[in-house]
């Protein structure tokens, strides 16, 4: 059965800066679509296609820790580069993907690629929270570097398109990234005229964001940059790209546990939160400059 | 105005009815951060208890440094002593760090509060000797404690400013270098760290 939409969101009216160099326009958590409707995914910041220019100095956002849930940053203009306190560091260039388990606690900074930030351009991303189950949470600190050509490749016939699967599987094409809990991620790249067939479980969350492109999903014209919320009625989802397109599907099992956030530790109780807070104060997340 | 009758309700013996009577000579505002709600010098009888956000007490001295006196995050009562009970020039600048909503209070409050509510004055009062007792504590901290201690005082006390502002600002606060406030940091991540 055809999923049924349940709301289609424009672009925020308004960016917000994110140190100084992600401007990003958050699609959620904000009014109705709380992290309890959009579980498990916590929030999706989206910095649309932006010149920055050069820059005397490297743009970015400076250390910061983050406990209890995953961050994945998804580059299609731009290259960023990360380090965190495990010593892992790492540049994502366009159609790469930085998996980050946060889990337990830790720092990390992500800035522009120095020689990028340097020379200036477009700089296109999306960052994504993922929540952990509780039983999770604890998960010792790591990523997953996804590079563009270790995607799962579904190359759409007739020249339609390709979607790369991240994460989750589309059409029998699986993406390498490891998750907790069941979910779909897909980079959705149609050339004019393309569509891209897919569903998803009528339980799963599911929303598509689009990034490049006025868009067509089951039937509904979505304007660029405009979010599709999908009920959780049906399954099939068709997106039709009457000009070349990029879109960004997401899909996942909500998880059934209560959320307690404050900040970038997202956990389950008060008590929980109020304990990660002391352990980053307390150095237990590690250091970085 | 609703965390402010909260907080009464929690810390005061103040009834409902009374705070119903004693909202009506209090007024709530919303502030944008960056903003400054009292200059060094200025005489403005107003104190602000901190409903959301963040406010920061602060002096500047001859060569234009900034040094920080206190913090005021959410359920913080802060004001210039000078200009809020004596009337006379504020001693220091106040400023809005996050947006930030306040309910504004002046002596005129408090006096009607003890009032209509004598317990409310003995509240008061056990307020005054919890300030000077943390002021008189940060005064040794400032003369005799570690980088460290003051550190791990900051921390015990405003636990969740490291996640709202910057670490220049936090060492300004502790009296310190922002490179002594990273080798504390830095020592504490290597006796405790877990990744």
């Amino acid at each position: 059965m055809k999923k049924l939409i349940e709301n289609i969101v424009s672009k925020p009216t308004r960016p917000g800066m994110v140190g100084d160099g992600f401007r990003v326009f958050n699609y959620f958590p904000k009014g109705v679509i709380t992290q309890r409707r959009m579980s498990p995914f916590l929030m999706l910041d989206f910095n649309a296609a932006y010149d920055f220019g050069p820059s005397d100095h490297v743009r970015g956002v400076d250390v910061h820790p983050h406990k209890g849930f995953e961050t994945v940053t998804i580059a299609y203009k731009g290259s960023v580069a990360h380090y965190d306190s495990a010593g892992n560091s790492g540049v994502i260039n366009p159609g790469d993907v930085q998996w980050m388990t946060a889990g337990d606690g830790i720092l990390h900074k992500e800035f522009h690629e120095e020689a990028f930030s340097k020379k200036g351009g477009l700089f296109e991303m999306v960052q994504l929270w993922v929540n952990l189950p509780q039983k999770d949470k604890s998960a010792t600190p790591h990523y997953q570097a996804l590079l563009a050509e270790n995607m799962g490749k579904l190359v759409l016939e007739n020249n339609q398109g390709i979607v790369n699967v991240i994460a989750g599987s589309a059409q029998g094409v699986h993406g390498p990234a490891s998750t907790y809990t069941p979910l779909n991620l897909f980079d959705i790249r149609l050339n004019s005229g393309g569509t891209f067939h897919t569903s998803t479980p009528s339980s799963h969350n599911t929303a598509v964001l689009s990034i490049n492109g006025e868009i067509e999903v089951n039937g509904q014209k979505v304007a660029e940059h405009g979010f599709v919320l999908f009920k959780n009625e049906g399954e099939e989802i068709s997106i039709h790209a009457p000009e070349k397109s990029i879109a960004l599907l997401l899909s996942g099992e909500p998880i059934h546990e209560p959320i307690a956030s404050y900040g970038p530790f997202v956990m389950n109780t008060d008590a929980e939160i109020r304990q990660a807070i002391t352990d980053f104060n307390m150095g237990k997340f590690g250091y970085l400059e | 105005m609703q965390a402010f009758e909260n907080y009464l309700k929690r810390h005061t013996p103040l009834t409902g009815e009374q705070i119903s009577v004693l909202k009506q000579e209090l007024k709530e505002k919303t502030y944008q951060k960056g903003k400054i709600l009292l200059r060094e010098g200025e005489s403005t009888g107003l104190g602000y208890f901190v409903c959301s956000g963040l406010l920061r007490a602060y002096t500047l001295d001859s060569q234009g440094k900034e040094h920080t006196i206190q913090f005021a995050p959410e359920d913080w009562w802060l004001g210039d002593r000078n200009s809020f009970y004596f009337h006379e020039p504020a001693a220091f600048n106040i400023d809005v760090l996050e947006e930030t909503q306040v309910v504004i209070v002046t002596k005129n409050f408090m006096e009607h509060a003890t009032e209509i509510c004598p317990e409310f004055g003995k509240y008061h009062i056990y307020l005054l000797h919890n300030s000077i007792r943390y002021m008189q504590r940060r005064i040794n901290q400032l003369l005799a404690a570690t980088a460290e201690e003051r550190y791990l005082d900051f921390i015990r006390l405003y636990p969740k400013l490291t996640l709202r502002i910057s670490q220049i600002m936090i060492a300004s606060y502790l009296g310190i270098t922002p490179e002594s406030l990273s080798r504390v940091r830095k020592e504490l991540a290597r006796r405790n760290s877990r990744v």
